[in-house]
């Protein structure tokens, strides 16, 4: 049962727990005062209020410990949540029993309570140990009824609840007992079942996931064999080519000069998109980024100085801020730059003469915020959710731009997200567009 | 004039800059493989030398960078490659050296001839 991903859940399943205690605890103590001011029935509330004290104790130590064996992650941490889902478990029915002694014994109905145990423990836990939880409730359920029949521990009446106290009649106990021990065994068979089922189900759609990530990085491969061999074809052509085109080799007629001109238009743009293709791939194939330190505002900088010129060109003005505080941050420099110079390349792109591309980086405690708006065409609606999605090119920049990639923010997204950030877009048809980045620090 | 050695397994490559490097009468000379450039490195002393990084292997481009910089700390290497592949060596520490690197510029192929010659120009300038 221990596969990968489960120790995950089975811990968000105890937080599940815990927090499911912390409203139990709540709803002892409104019983609890509607019995002594409602009913006013005479009960050993300081007992009753003191184990509600130790299930809030316990449940406090347990999120603690639970956290931290979250954080750290060691080695046979699974055992030990699965320990720590034990023992709280084990915890809890103790608890109810004290509760259930001091309230009436086997005729308080809240005795089906111990079914929520059940569930929960047939959810966490394996079915031999859900089983074993069972068997401990009972022991622990019939002492206390054994213990107040044989009067070795004194019997609450519930009086005003039930009139003739049954507790030492052996046939309603024997009764009551045995359809509650039933009920419990019958309730983690059902339960078990069910949870198994879905295990076993969930267990599938690992694996399936797993086969698909696997066959992806298989593509991956494939798709970088493939580019970087064309890449280092079209290299050849165009270190042939160019030599010819600026007259090394002897000055060439114009109509010559205007063919070879289109062949190498053509090579670069391929070779652009080429480029471009092998470096969403190698990110995608990449373990893992070399993180560094580095500045933040000087990468900015470098970013907007790398497409000022087109943006003067165009009559695009270009401008940058980066608060106080949100320059130093870890990660890959070269890929954030390539993203934030890809991006801002786009907006001067798509911006029409006069417009304006402002790229601002806010510090939000342990992220970067950073924001690249202009004042270009837009995105249509429909489109927006598309436009991160590999060769998507939105219909309005195709019809100012011919040729593209639609690659480039494909690969903001994937550096982005490789540094576990967050990318979206905001965009108003002809008014213009925002993206959007966090970056944890 | 300064003699420049190119180490490519592809000869239109090594053609194309060759015609380039010629043109500035540059004197220029080839390799095919790694062993073959280190070989040359040691016999012809070059004045610069152009490497690319995808060889036989992964990182045997940057082994032979490190073994001709043995012979010869001062000639330059131009290392033919992008920016980002390079981004997995680490060469620093290997050294022992904080401040040495087995090569002194990265370069993408294709390179344009104007750039190409800039490059080389540079180099051969602080000579």
């Amino acid at each position: 049962m221990n596969n990968p991903g489960e120790y995950e859940n089975l811990v968000e399943r105890i937080f599940w727990l815990t927090r499911l205690r912390w409203i139990a605890i709540a709803g002892v103590i409104i019983v609890l005062i509607f019995t002594s001011f409602v009913f006013k029935l005479s009960l050993p509330y300081f007992y009753l209020y003191a184990i509600v004290g130790v299930l809030g104790l316990y449940n406090l130590i347990f999120y603690f410990v639970l956290k931290d064996t979250r954080n750290k992650k060691p080695e046979g941490s699974f055992s030990t949540a699965n320990r720590i889902a034990n023992l709280q478990i084990s915890f809890d029915l103790a608890c109810l029993s004290g509760i259930i002694h001091y309230s009436g014994g086997i005729e308080n109905p809240f005795i089906f309570y111990f079914i929520f145990h059940m569930i929960i423990a047939s959810i966490l836990l394996s079915r031999r140990a859900a089983f074993l939880q069972a068997t401990f409730a009972a022991i622990m359920f019939g002492s206390v009824v054994i213990s107040e029949y044989a009067n070795v521990i004194a019997h609450y009446d519930l009086g005003g609840f039930i009139s003739l106290s049954q507790h030492n009649n052996p046939i309603y106990i024997s009764g009551t007992f045995f359809v509650f021990m039933s009920t419990l065994y019958i309730a983690i068979y059902m339960a078990t079942s069910i949870s198994k089922r879905l295990r076993q189900r969930e267990k599938m759609l690992y694996e399936a996931n797993e086969l698909l990530k696997e066959k992806d990085r298989l593509k991956s491969e494939y798709v970088l064999r493939v580019t970087h061999d064309i890449k280092e074809h079209l290299s050849a052509i165009q270190g042939c080519l160019d030599p010819v085109l600026t007259g090394i080799t002897g000055e060439l007629n114009t109509k010559q000069s205007d063919l070879v001109q289109r062949a190498v238009s053509r090579t670069s743009k391929l070779l652009f998109f080429v480029r471009a293709l092998l470096e969403i791939t190698r990110i995608k194939l990449s373990k893992d980024l070399k993180m560094e330190y580095f500045s933040m505002k000087d990468t900015v900088k470098e970013a907007v100085a790398a497409v000022e010129m087109k943006a003067q060109n165009k009559n695009v003005s270009i401008s940058s801020s980066v608060t106080l505080g949100a320059d130093k941050i870890k990660g890959a420099r070269e890929y954030i730059l390539e993203t934030i110079e890809n991006i801002l390349a786009n907006s001067v792109k798509y911006t029409p003469q006069g417009g304006r591309v402002h790229i601002n980086v806010d510090d939000k405690g342990d992220s970067l915020f950073l924001q690249v708006k202009d004042t270009g065409i837009g995105i249509p609606e429909d489109e927006l959710p598309r436009i991160f999605e590999e060769f998507y090119r939105a219909s309005n920049a195709k019809e100012i731009e011919r040729d593209g990639t639609g690659l480039g923010l494909s690969i903001a997204k994937q550096i982005v997200e490789r540094h576990k950030g967050r990318i979206w877009v905001e965009s108003e048809l002809g008014k213009g567009t925002t993206i959007n980045i966090i970056l944890p620090k | 004039m300064p003699k420049i050695l190119i180490i490519d397994d592809d000869p239109d490559i090594v053609e194309g800059m060759r015609v380039v490097l010629e043109s500035k009468n540059y004197v220029v000379t080839n390799a095919k493989n790694a062993e073959e450039g280190i070989k040359k490195a040691k016999e012809e002393k070059p004045d610069l030398v152009i490497l690319d990084v995808m060889m036989e292997t992964k990182d045997s481009g940057f082994e032979a960078a490190r073994q001709i910089k043995k012979e010869n700390r001062n000639v330059p290497i131009i290392m033919l490659t992008a920016i980002k592949e390079k981004l997995g060596f680490d060469f620093k520490n290997e050294a022992g050296d904080e401040e040495w690197l087995p090569v002194d510029d990265y370069l993408d192929k294709p390179l344009k001839p104007q750039e190409l010659i800039s490059k080389v120009e540079s180099f051969l300038k602080n000579k």
